[in-house]
């Protein structure tokens, strides 16, 4: 059953066609995987689908139901949840803030003083959010600054969790994670899925990309150049795809160098 | 955590070095504008000088700025702590200090106003009655301006001539101003003031307004600034502009660059206030009221015109106040 | 990787005191021990008179430093606070004596001129987006001006009974503008700390990215903050207003650097996204007491200023190694 259909999506920006007609079809709690050189158009295909753009053709529907006349917010709300590179953090602030920043749960203090946060409250639920995600953090009440790459994701990912999402965009999740962080950000994904949550990867680390997902779309020119199953393809095919022809033995073994 | 004990100890230690001070049974507090005047050093030495010879104990101080007004204030509350016998204070602006006076005198401290910054009639509505107020008659320095400027150029004399005030709404400024103005008139009606800007006591600010000034009214034929630093930022730009001879420049204060430039020959005159005699006199009256003796409420001390020809002569009795 | 270091009761305090009440201790160890050293030093220092005094001197910079913190924990700042009380006193003055408006219409003035001084401020700056530094010095000029202009610059005198009260009243001892500050301080520290409005406020500060990504509406979260700060800086120059029972056009010269210098004291981060009014009381307070303990030693106010210039660095650096500290950690 799909989640997301995505049929013949065209976008350009002045004279620059970034897109030609993009198909693309994910199924809930499927790992997808976007992948394409820089300028094949992912962030835009991307940002089409979250609403910050929108397209010039073609039609987008989410459970079968046109979304093209929602805006960013109304997306969020119906379940298309985006994780930038940057996370958008507020770095000084602990964990629960961030979770539930803009969406603070309020009650009255001493019993009558209204518009009080419910601290405590924001505090056990982010707690709670985090362990369904299996990760650990040292401590929930200090500023998320002080956490490693790999845990501020674990609190982007739990932020994103509380909307409730059906699809989760992650937008290079990995690129900047030590090695051994990026095995548990792969876990958080694998846990994602297995909550039934949809996830398209947006990566370069092609490594990641083959170790998570379900299928892989390769992006060139602004068309999809292939939609491979991950379990039938390998390095040098993704490679190939991305770079399209040429000397793709060579692409593929830095590739398989570059990241090991 | 070394880091904190450190932080510490070096606060403590910075206090420590601080000397203590002690209150001796009638202590005067005497409580300034601001220190960074030559005019404020000044009387701060008769202040000291007319203590010893008086044998009191005072202790004084002043605020960053004469536009500090709250700060004053907040130092005048801290003062009255110290339980002083009586507080001599030369308030930056009529009001500013009222709260503080009002609970000096509930306490029984004798209220002196040093330099004639209160409004007497502010003070009634207000209940507060001073001791006296001692300082020189702003209104009688300005008026001994024009008639230095009549006596140089005569009274049939013809021209714009430029007032420069101090800051906007200051009393003490106000007052020379007027009395120049009027007295101006009374004595040449051919003068003409074509303008009474205020100068905030800033020499800079006095100087672009000379220049200003001059553009307009190239025949300009004198100045009257209300104090010295405004005057010799009007000298400057007066001598810039190659006029030197043509414009009479005179100052009031009679502090030590103003002296200093009437030896040379740039700035005309100053009408010297003494301010040294003015904080000597000042403990000397709380003194005598507080023995118990009279002294009367408004306590003028005396101007005086400096110019080349007087401090070369040096004949002057009252040159000895000058500092 | 995460090692669980037993943690001391230092830090167990510190953490406390950060979740519950928002401030740093250490800030509140060094006012304990400024006042401690005073007290030793002079014998005026240690009295009912004393501290009150010192609370009145810190009213109206405290109201002050309220208002820079909620704008500079925002990432904003605003340079125009002294002049806008000054601004407000003037007008506040104007309309109950000039005209001679009932007492409530003053007080309405006052704070007023300075919330729409603010709320200009927050249109320019979300609106033209021309840097808050830059229309908040600009609106200095222009708040100063007008209250030159207004009073002619001259001290308008002569406040009506009423008004005098909230400058000059003591009921049960108690100077009112200090009941004002320390309630002003009260509310301000509830909205900051514990309401949607002020966790919005610190994650615009951190990052304007994430609040907006969070749904914020950060343009009009400025413009309110700008509006508060206004409006506080008119309820400072109210207070002064009343103190002196006259609008003094140059009241609160430069004030907007000293209520900076509390905020940042008190472990506001200048660049946003941390602050907390009981700090920033805190910051007001040690200025407050190094201020009142030297001239109670009659220590001349150039080493004032030296004074404070060194406890805003020490604070800092203290604060610094804190926050590396929790970082590295």
């Amino acid at each position: 059953m799909t989640l997301l259909h995505l049929s013949g999506i065209r976008k350009s920006f002045g004279a620059v066609d970034v897109l030609h007609g993009v198909d693309l079809d994910v199924a809930a709690g499927e790992v997808i995987g976007l992948v394409g050189d820089n300028g094949a158009g992912k962030s835009t295909l991307m940002k089409t689908i979250t609403g910050i753009y929108s397209a010039d053709a073609g039609a987008i529907e989410l459970d079968g139901r046109s979304i093209l006349h929602l805006d960013p917010g109304e997306r969020r709300r119906i379940g298309i949840e985006m994780i930038y590179q940057d996370l958008s953090l507020a770095k000084q602030q602990d964990v629960a803030s961030n979770i539930f920043l803009g969406r603070e749960p309020v009650k009255k203090m001493f019993g009558f003083i209204p518009g009080m946060v419910d601290k405590a409250r924001m505090d056990r639920e982010a707690a709670e959010m985090i362990e369904r995600l299996g990760a650990h953090l040292p401590s929930i009440n200090r500023p998320v600054s002080s956490f490693s790459g790999g845990q501020q994701q674990t609190v982007a990912i739990a932020r994103a969790l509380t909307f409730d999402p059906k699809l989760v965009i992650m937008d290079e999740p990995t690129a900047a994670l030590a090695v051994r962080e990026v095995q548990s950000v792969l876990d958080l994904i694998r846990r994602l899925k297995s909550e039934g949550i949809a996830v398209i990867l947006i990566s370069h680390r092609l490594n990641d990309v083959l170790a998570v997902t379900d299928r892989i779309v390769v992006l060139r020119h602004g068309r999809a150049e292939a939609d491979l199953r991950t379990a039938d393809t390998n390095m040098n095919e993704v490679v190939a795809r991305i770079v399209g022809g040429g000397d793709t033995a060579s692409a593929a073994a830095h590739e398989l160098g570059g990241h090991r | 955590m070394k880091l904190r004990k450190l932080a510490f100890a070096l606060a403590a230690a910075s206090l420590a070095a601080i000397p203590v001070a002690h209150a001796e049974e009638g202590e005067y507090g005497v409580l300034m504008k601001t220190l960074s005047n030559p005019f404020w050093g000044a009387m701060g030495m008769g202040v000291e000088d007319g203590a010893k010879e008086a044998g009191v104990e005072y202790f004084s101080q002043a605020v960053e700025s004469d536009q500090a007004a709250e700060p004053q204030l907040n130092v005048c509350n801290t003062m009255l702590e110290r339980k002083p016998v009586a507080m001599i204070t030369a308030a930056i602006n009529s009001t500013n200090l009222l709260p503080c006076l009002k609970k000096a005198q509930d306490a029984g401290i004798k209220v002196v106003d040093l330099d004639g910054n209160l409004d007497p009639a502010i003070l009634d509505k207000e209940g507060i009655k001073i001791t006296f107020r001692i300082g020189s008659d702003n209104v009688a320095a300005g008026a001994q301006g024009a008639e230095y400027l009549v006596s140089k150029i005569g009274a049939d004399a013809e021209g714009p001539v430029l007032v420069i005030e101090g800051l906007s709404g200051n009393i003490t400024g106000e007052k020379r101003a007027r009395g120049f103005a009027d007295k101006l008139k009374e004595l040449a009606p051919g003068l003409e003031i074509v303008a009474s800007l205020p100068g905030d006591w800033d020499r800079g600010k006095a100087a672009t307004i000379t220049n200003d000034i001059l553009t307009r009214n190239p025949d300009l034929v004198a100045i009257f600034a209300a104090n010295d630093g405004m005057a010799l930022g009007a000298v400057e730009s007066v001598y810039a502009a190659g006029k030197g001879d043509q414009v009479t420049v005179i100052g009031v204060d009679g502090n030590s660059d103003a002296v200093k430039s009437i030896k040379e020959g740039r700035l005309n005159a100053s009408v010297a206030q003494l301010p040294y005699l003015v904080g000597k006199q000042a403990v000397e009256n709380v003194k005598k009221a507080i023995d118990g003796e009279s002294v009367p409420t408004d306590v003028a001390v005396p101007t005086l015109v400096l110019t080349k020809e007087v401090l070369e002569a040096g004949t002057e009795p009252m040159l000895e106040f000058v500092k | 990787m995460a090692t669980t270091a037993t943690p001391g009761i230092w830090s167990r305090a510190q953490r406390a005191s950060i979740d519950r009440l928002h401030i740093r201790l250490e800030s509140f160890i060094v006012l304990l021990v400024l006042a401690a050293a005073m007290a030793v030093l002079s014998p005026f220092f240690l009295s009912v008179s004393n501290f009150l005094n010192i609370l009145l001197a810190t009213s109206t910079i405290g109201v002050l430093a309220i208002a820079a913190t909620f704008v500079i924990s925002s990432g904003g700042l605003d340079l125009s606070l002294g002049s806008v009380m000054g601004l407000s006193g003037v007008v506040g003055a104007y309309i109950a004596v000039n005209l001679g408006a009932p007492s409530p219409f003053g007080v309405g003035a006052c704070i007023l001129a300075g919330a729409i001084a603010g709320y200009i401020n927050g249109q320019i700056v979300t609106r033209a987006f021309v840097p808050a530094f830059i229309v908040t010095l600009g609106m200095l000029g222009i708040a100063r001006g007008l209250a030159l202009v207004i009073s002619g610059g001259r001290v308008i005198y002569g406040l009506p009974e009423y008004l005098l009260f909230l400058g000059q009243g003591r009921p049960f001892g108690i100077p009112v503008p200090v009941i004002i500050f320390v309630i002003t301080a009260l509310v301000a520290h509830f909205v900051l700390a514990y309401t949607r409005f002020g966790r919005h406020t610190l994650a615009l500060g951190d990052s304007e990215g994430a609040a907006r990504a969070a749904g914020i509406r950060v343009e009009r979260q400025r413009r309110i903050l700008y509006t508060i700060s206004g409006g506080l800086a008119g309820l400072a120059g109210m207070i002064f207003m009343a103190r002196i029972n006259s609008g003094d056009p140059t009241a609160g010269l430069n004030y907007e650097l000293t209520a900076i210098t509390a905020a940042i004291i008190g472990g506001t981060n200048l660049f946003g996204g941390r602050g907390s009014i009981l700090g920033t009381m805190i910051g007001a307070l040690i200025m407050g007491v190094l201020q009142n303990g030297l001239n109670l030693l009659a220590v001349q106010s150039y080493y004032q200023q030296m004074a404070i210039g060194a406890v805003l660095i020490l604070a800092v650096f203290i604060d610094q190694y804190q926050v590396r500290k929790e970082t590295r950690a």
